[in-house]
């Protein structure tokens, strides 16, 4: 035992205490940020003493990016946050909020859990007020209200969170000198990223990496496929329908989706390791593909976050680049983009929860995590300029550029079939499941939870 | 170094509550009804009832920390078993109804018995096996810890250690999963291991067993070095060789102790859930009942309803086990 | 006991058996000192021996370049640092072997490329390869196993390790000690003293061990909530995780620590009593001792488990950065994703030293066969 303690004691000595949160940019220097609103922001509130706790997803890399932002709020108003995450969140906040100690403010990617809690009286409405200005501040409003809004312990529907940071979904990552070396353009309609995909077959090549493996949440890559194929083979409304079961899961439609994905996914020449091996494939492994020598694939498909997943020195733009997951040219849907994004809600009600609430709404809130990494926002008045590079502005272009923005239908369906029946369903099709059979089965589980 | 020493005071704090507290009251039981006062009759009385009092006295903390910890959170289950989603209507037997003919159940319950017949049976076995052949070499102390590493290891790296053995990458691409490294070089073909329905069940059993293992032979090792060294040496002079004495000397002098490590890893086995959300969380045909309940308690929300039912179902699941305790116990005082 | 054969036996399956058992965590072992990008692509085990490999090196975009005559040359390894066998080379993605190693590769409009045997290239051509994207270079080569420390430095100078790892031991050793002790008197009040209603309660323990954890979480955090509330303290303190882990790590305790004590002779109990010592007595001075090995069996599990353990800590202490434990900050350094193979592997090897540690401190109070010579 006492060797133990002195191991304990070293260690002690070895990490010092932590240095207090510098601001990342200096208030006022850099011009691309609008530093006006954080004076403003600053003058207005003064809450010195008060503390706040925030629950997040974002841990590594990201929690340091949250910290910076964190950090210009406290120093704006003097609040004290304690930010933490954990794990399993998804565990910890129904525990959490269920046995009365909730944090101050949560911030969940799940709209499927934040109903939820709504529905359990568990979350502060944040008024109508808020309502007006998303609706008035974030490009395309209305669709970020309807996604924010919930139906109370009483059943009547309030706006209860917030969305802040959204990740863009429909993207396809490619190493442009692999295209150019095979003599491959990037493919601007879906019939020219299924003439490709064929093409780079007839080549001898493989064209995609697909890997639904995921641990406990294995099947969801797969999730994002169906619903980028739903958006281009049906109208928006079909999909809203889609994502409430007004529309069954074993419709015609939905059903098309899902082969449409099997398309891809489901022939052995188009996959790296052929069918059988896209569902056990991890997905953090599978876009390394892109850069074997030879290539193993020339195409993967996956939200705006894999980066970080791909070889050490990777630079976007020159080792790896992505583009838009294109539309049927033949069909009139226009340019839909899927996206992802987290919403942060007020689970304890408090002067300083209200005054987060009211930071997540200057531009400046926004910008200085737009400048480091990872972060895209639907808010109009930040300037664009602020992106820290070249691929995150790109991804603002495809979001500006969408004619219709839907968010991860997996994520706002409730959460046993959005997190559950529709992975098992995925990995069930991928291991050969027809996509009649694999529909119903979560239309079944569906209707048992209903 | 503040943190240090809060941490050591909390630390001595701690035990030296508990340890006074037993000390503290004995002294009093002792001083109210003391044993030796002179009058006989008195003294016989004192014994008699402190006789009564002192082994509540001894089980009074662990009562107290069994009944909040565990028997009131049984209750509380019950009672939401019978409640809907969020706990607070009363619903009946619906959620054992939909229990029962929910396929989802079926298929975790007869992977359950699976389960329940390989796990034990083999890291008993095998755990008997170790702590009998590590006895008897100088190199059996570390053989011990290595054998037992896995026990150590937290579940996050077990995981990624099956990961690395189980691991699938089709046929023309080099393997990083050992055992697919294998099957090739043998000239097989590789395979997705956890995702083979059915046999999967028991590449996920082969993680646990390889877990348990080493708590077996932990408990085992202790229980044989128990064994009187008289009776070993009185088979030797009788010429029995190394297995006989283990199989006809040994093993039933060890036997209670075998069945307390059986019971324990069966029990270990109906809430075993990690291995099987990490791997697989319960797709390809994989599903346990521990596994489920997670899944209904937690997931997007959650149905306490439900999730309580199947808890409850995994804690009926366990009453054989208690019968057969019962009557052991009941044997032992009567031998007594 | 003493012929060959057998004892040859015996050594060959112990070595068998342990094989089998390190050779999963022996490959994770090896794999947390392998490059992040190596880990995905080519087995733990080729990286013990030299391997061939299918690589890409980007030259540097002008760095370096020399000019003379009017050509430009730009020279470097394509092994960044480490060495190997060039085999062969490609300028393609479509045909990354096709000159040998030494041939010049023609890359048109006067530039060629070579790679030498021993990775060194040159580039040359008439104009600068300045702001341009640096060359591709694809080879085939035989490299020497290659290590590197890198993940274990990211682990063990993450930023507040040294906090959580005293957090852990706050955790752990009192939540070891504490079940023991309460075990310990009511194992041997279940064992050797007479009640009405023993045999009921010892199957009770057994029922109790079955009761799933994360049922008890919310019904307990309430409890520890609303006292908190009525009696004013933070309801995520030290004193309730230890309650907590005490409460959950009973029932084995008790249930273990019986089968021990029942199983001790009768004898020496009886003949104390006669002596005239009381039950506290016969407990401390003589089952206490005899019990040695099983309570540093339970001890050794106790500890792994708490020490291991994350979701009982974050909910019953929380997730905060000064409270949070080694397996926590361990698991937040993965990423909001969750999977960097490379730290998973570093950080299991990082966690599991202290339980290995108390595992050998002991060990040898397993083995010492404390009641065989006593009963003599």
């Amino acid at each position: 035992m006492k060797k133990l303690l002195a191991g304990t004691a070293l260690f002690a000595l070895l990490a010092g205490g932590a240095p207090a949160q510098d601001l990342k940019f200096a208030p006022g220097e850099d011009a691309r940020f609008n530093w006006q609103s954080f004076t403003d922001f600053s003058e207005k509130y003064n809450l010195d003493g008060q503390s706040l706790t925030i629950f997040g997803p974002w841990r590594g890399e990201d929690q340091v990016l949250v910290e910076s932002m964190l950090a210009y709020f406290t120093a704006a108003t003097g609040v004290k946050v304690n930010y933490s995450s954990s794990e399993n969140y998804e565990q910890q906040i129904v525990i959490d909020t269920q046995a009365g100690s909730p944090p101050d403010i949560a911030v969940l990617p799940q709209p499927g859990l934040i109903a939820d809690l709504a529905s359990k009286g568990l979350l502060a409405p944040l008024g109508d007020e808020t309502t007006a200005w998303l609706r008035d501040n974030y490009a395309a409003g209305d669709s970020w209200v309807g996604l924010g809004t919930y139906k109370g312990k009483d059943g009547t529907p309030a706006l209860y969170a917030f969305p802040y940071k959204i990740d863009v979904k429909s993207l396809v990552w490619y190493v442009p000198e692999n295209f150019e070396d095979a003599g491959y353009e990037v493919p601007q309609t879906m019939e020219e990223l299924k003439a490709l995909t064929e093409q780079i077959v007839a080549d001898g090549g493989t064209p995609w990496c697909i890997g639904l493996g995921s641990g406990g949440a294995t099947g969801w890559p797969a999730t994002d496929w169906v619903e980028d194929m739903m958006l281009r083979t049906q109208a928006p409304d079909v999909y809203d329908k889609w994502v409430t079961n007004e529309l069954p899961f074993n419709d015609p439609a939905v059903v098309g989706a899902i082969d449409e994905f099997g398309w891809f996914a489901r022939n052995d020449a188009f996959v790296d390791g052929g069918a059988a091996a896209v569902a056990t494939t991890d997905f953090r492994d599978s876009p390394k593909g892109l850069f074997a020598s030879p290539p193993k694939c020339y195409m993967h498909h996956q939200a705006s976050f894999i980066p970080s997943f791909f070889p050490e020195g990777t630079k976007l733009g020159r080792d790896a680049d992505f583009f838009y997951m294109p539309a049927y040219a033949g069909k009139d849907l226009g340019k839909p983009v899927l996206g992802a994004g987290t919403l942060a809600m007020i689970t304890k009600d408090s002067e300083a929860a209200r005054a987060f609430i009211e930071w997540l709404k200057t531009p400046i809130a926004h910008e200085v995590w737009m400048a480091q990494s990872g972060f895209l926002t639907p808010l109009k008045s930040v300037n664009v300029e602020a992106y820290g590079n070249d691929a995150l502005k790109k991804q603002g272009e495809i979001l500006l550029n969408a004619t219709t923005f839907r968010f991860d239908g997996s994520d706002l369906m409730p959460g046993k079939i959005g997190a559950g029946a529709f992975w098992t369903g995925m990995v069930d099709y991928a291991g050969g499941k027809p996509a009649a059979d694999v529909a119903a089965q979560i239309q079944k589980e569906w209707d048992a939870i209903k | 170094m503040v943190q240090v020493w809060t941490a050591l005071f909390t630390i001595v704090l701690g035990i030296f509550a508990a340890v006074s507290w037993f000390w503290g009251a004995n002294f009093c039981l002792d001083r109210l009804l003391p044993a030796r006062t002179g009058d006989p009759v008195r003294n016989a009385r004192n014994i008699h009832r402190a006789g009564l009092i002192r082994p509540w006295l001894f089980l009074g903390p662990a009562i107290l920390a069994l009944g909040l910890y565990l028997v009131y959170p049984v209750w509380e289950s019950l009672f939401l078993s019978f409640h809907g989603k969020s706990g607070r209507e009363f619903v009946g037997a619906a959620n054992y109804r939909w229990l029962f003919a929910d396929p989802g159940f079926r298929e975790s319950i007869i992977n359950n018995f699976l389960w329940l017949l390989v796990v034990p049976a083999a890291s008993t076995f095998l755990g008997l096996l170790a702590a009998a052949l590590t006895d008897r070499i100088a190199w059996g102390n570390l053989a011990k810890s290595l054998i037992f590493m896995p026990m150590a290891i937290s579940f996050v790296g077990a995981a990624v250690i099956w990961k690395f053995v189980y691991d699938y990458r089709s046929g023309d691409d080099a393997q990083i999963g050992i055992l697919n490294a294998l099957v090739t070089w043998f000239g097989g073909d590789p395979q997705a291991w956890i995702a083979l329905p059915f046999w999967n069940n028991f590449f996920l059993m082969a993680i646990l067993v390889w877990i348990q293992t080493g708590f077996a032979m932990v408990i085992l090792s202790a229980a044989l070095r128990g064994i009187p060294e008289e009776t070993i040496e009185a088979a030797v002079l009788d010429g029995a060789n190394g297995i006989q004495i283990f199989f006809r000397i040994m093993v039933p002098q060890i036997w209670g102790t075998i069945a307390v490590v059986w019971t324990t890893i069966t029990i270990t086995v109906l809430k075993v859930f990690d291995i099987v959300l990490a791997m697989t969380n319960g797709q390809w045909k994989s599903n346990v009942l521990a596994n489920l309940m997670f899944d209904w308690m937690f997931r997007g929300g959650g149905d306490f309803g439900r999730g309580a039912a199947i808890a409850i179902v995994i804690m009926a699941l366990v009453t054989p086990i208690m019968i057969w305790n019962i009557r052991n116990a009941r044997a032992e005082m009567e031998g007594r | 006991m003493a012929n060959n054969p057998y004892r040859w036996a015996v050594h060959l399956s112990v070595v068998l058996f342990v094989v089998l058992w390190t050779l999963p965590t022996f490959g994770l072992f090896v794999t947390s000192f392998r490059d992040k990008d190596q880990i995905a692509v080519s087995g733990w085990w080729t990286a013990l021996g030299s391997a061939t490999r299918n690589d890409m090196f980007r030259a540097p975009a002008g760095e370096g370049e020399v000019e003379e005559g009017g050509r430009f040359t730009l020279t470097g390894s394509v092994f960044a640092g480490a060495g190997g066998h060039v085999k062969a080379f490609g300028i393609s993605s479509k045909a990354p072997d096709a000159f040998a190693a030494g041939e010049s590769a023609d890359l048109g409009d006067g530039e060629s490329l070579t790679v030498a045997q021993d990775g060194t290239f040159t580039l040359a051509g008439p104009e600068s390869f300045k702001d341009r994207r640096g060359q591709r270079i694809f080879f085939t080569a035989t490299t020497p196993p290659a290590f590197t420390l890198d993940n274990y430095r990211a682990v063990l100078f993450a930023e507040g390790l040294g906090r959580s790892f005293l957090n852990s031991a706050t955790v752990a050793i009192p939540s070891t000690v504490i079940p023991i002790l309460i075990a310990a008197f009511a194992a041997y009040a279940l064992s050797w003293m007479q009640f009405p209603g023993r045999a009921l309660l010892v199957a009770a323990i057994v029922g109790l061990l079955v009761v799933p954890l994360q049922m008890s979480l919310i019904p307990l955090l309430r409890i520890y909530n609303a006292a908190g509330q009525a009696l004013g303290f933070d309801p995520k303190s030290y004193i309730g995780i230890w309650l907590a882990h005490t409460g959950f790590g009973l029932p084995l305790a008790i249930y273990l620590l019986r089968n021990y004590m029942v199983g001790l002779p009768k004898e020496i109990m009886e003949s104390a009593r006669v002596d005239g010592a009381t039950d506290f007595q016969i407990f401390t001075r003589i089952v206490l001792p005899l019990s040695f090995p099983a309570l540093a069996s339970f001890a050794i599990f106790q500890f792994l488990w708490t020490w291991n353990d994350l979701l009982v800590a974050l909910v019953f202490l929380g997730p905060q950065d000064d409270k949070l434990v080694l397996t926590g900050r361990l698991v937040n350094l993965l990423g909001s994703r969750g999977g960097d193979w490379e730290i998973l592997a570093a950080s299991a090897f990082v966690s599991i030293a202290v339980p290995i540690l108390v595992f050998f401190a002991l060990q040898k109070y397993l083995v010492r066969g404390l009641l065989a010579g006593s009963v003599k």
